[in-house]
């Protein structure tokens, strides 16, 4: 038996709802990710080890893993949950380590004359986090971050072992009612490219805003 | 008015400033000349706490700077509050990555007082303008550091520093990562401010330059001040054969 048009309109519908997952999870994440970072530089060592630990654990775990574990776990804790809420749990807690080490690095790059300079000025903290170390973070970060945007969308696949109803899990009823394996697959796996496609335009949009800035990376 | 006193620092146990001691008048400009390594920029950044030290006393007009002193004996450092207003007394200039990349000249140099000494934004912004046409850059006000040259980058970086109207100007290298025909228009801007009086230490390899602007000249080896004087004597009739040694190198 072929698909349908029918079932074409519930892979969109699917693929709608992998999308709120990522943007959800990536909003989260990021928010995660920015109390996270901070953490990373902390003068006390107890904050460092914690982010350490943090970023060790979540990135040294599969991600299907991750979701059996906060699905049971937070199963375990309060009873019936949404799989939905734990699957937005699971992808910011994996983001946000992601997000965090992208972060890192962005400060990191930060040269050493502009961090002397901020203090030399006498800019209080916050503002040497706010006109300094946010702008110039934001713009060296952005590619990897976008890169981060992209995985976001094909690590939701992941949810549907824990019966998050999105594309995946669409596509394989789908299958397992008609059988029509590869062009079920294939209308999937093109959702997802256009997905990912459509984050990638927005980076390139944004990078190129940066460039005619003057900021176009090359030069520090 | 800058007073210098003892002052001593290591890094890992290698003694990079052995017991310096340098008083620089009002207005006065002092020229550190010295091999890589021997302490000279490590005093610079010392001297506006960008490297802390560990022993000896800064003083500035007076005011001894970065520790108190507690009745047991012991220093403390100030709190950042105060620290940030003592560096404001200062302004530096380093080699390179002198502008911040994502603000324009204007904002660069409007950065340090609008939101270091919380001055009006009007008022920030007319001085900036001016200084940035001191320094010959009326023209490129709203430019971004990636569109500017080196030398330009270097000047609007010493407009920067003096708008927050330091009484004290540090220059580290300012012209040592310039092509050699942009360096002469960085020197122009510096010896312009030679005539109004402010106090500068520079770093710097250019010994013509230094000798030209420079009141006096410290030699510095192995974390000491091996020899200080007028230019003159400093670079025409060296008594240490260190820095005989080392001129002879450098000429």
């Amino acid at each position: 038996m072929e698909m349908t048009l029918f079932d074409l309109w519930v892979l969109t519908r699917a693929a709608s709802i992998s999308l709120l997952l990522a943007l959800a999870s990536i909003a989260f994440g990021t928010a995660l990710a920015l109390l996270l970072t901070p953490l990373a530089f902390a003068p006390w060592r107890i904050a460092r080890i914690l982010y350490r630990l943090y970023v060790f654990v979540v990135r040294g775990t599969p991600v299907l893993l991750l979701a059996l574990l906060v699905f049971y776990a937070l199963a375990a804790y309060w009873g019936r949950i949404s799989p939905y809420a734990a699957g937005v749990v699971v992808l910011t807690l994996y983001l946000g380590a992601l997000f965090a080490e992208v972060f890192r690095g962005g400060v990191l790059a930060i040269p050493r004359p502009l961090w002397d300079l901020s203090k030399s000025l006498g800019l209080p903290r916050l503002s040497i986090l706010r006109r300094v170390v946010s702008p110039l973070v934001a713009r060296y970060t952005l590619p990897p971050y976008l890169n981060v945007c992209v995985m976001a969308v094909k690590a939701s696949s992941v949810l549907s072992i824990i019966s998050v109803w999105e594309l995946t899990f669409a596509s394989r009823e789908i299958i397992e009612r008609t059988l029509d394996v590869y062009r079920v697959l294939g209308v999937a796996a093109l959702l997802y490219f256009l997905m990912c496609f459509a984050i990638d335009r927005l980076g390139r949009r944004l990078e190129s805003r940066l460039a005619a800035k003057g900021f176009a990376g090359e030069r520090l | 008015m800058i007073e210098i006193r003892g002052l001593r620092k290591s890094f890992g146990g290698m003694a990079v400033l052995n017991g310096i001691d340098l008083s620089i008048g009002a207005g006065e400009i002092v020229a550190l000349i010295g091999r890589s390594g021997c302490g000279k920029t490590t005093l610079l950044r010392c001297i506006n706490f960008l490297e802390d030290y560990d022993a000896g006393e800064i003083k500035l007009d007076g005011e001894v700077l970065w520790y108190r002193q507690l009745e047991t004996g012991e220093r403390r450092r100030y709190a950042e509050r105060d620290l940030a207003r003592q560096r404001q007394r200062m302004g530096i200039v380093f080699q390179q990555f002198n502008l911040f990349p994502h603000m324009t000249a204007l904002e660069n140099v409007c950065l340090g007082p609008r939101f270091g000494q919380r001055l009006p934004a009007a008022a920030t912004e007319a001085r900036a303008r001016e200084l940035l046409a001191r320094v010959g850059l009326a023209d490129r006000l709203h430019s971004y550091p990636a569109h500017l040259s080196g030398g330009q980058q270097q000047r609007v970086a010493i407009a920067r520093a003096l708008a927050m109207k330091p009484q004290v100007l540090l220059l580290d290298e300012i012209t040592s990562a310039l092509d050699p025909e942009l360096v002469a228009e960085v020197e122009d801007v510096i010896r312009a401010l030679t005539q109004e009086g402010i106090a500068m230490v520079l770093v710097t390899h250019a010994m013509s330059f230094a000798r030209e602007i420079a009141h006096r000249i410290a030699y510095l080896a192995e974390g000491q001040i091996a020899e200080l004087g007028k230019p003159q004597d400093i670079l025409d009739r060296p008594r240490d054969p260190g820095l005989q040694d080392f001129l002879r190198r450098i000429r």
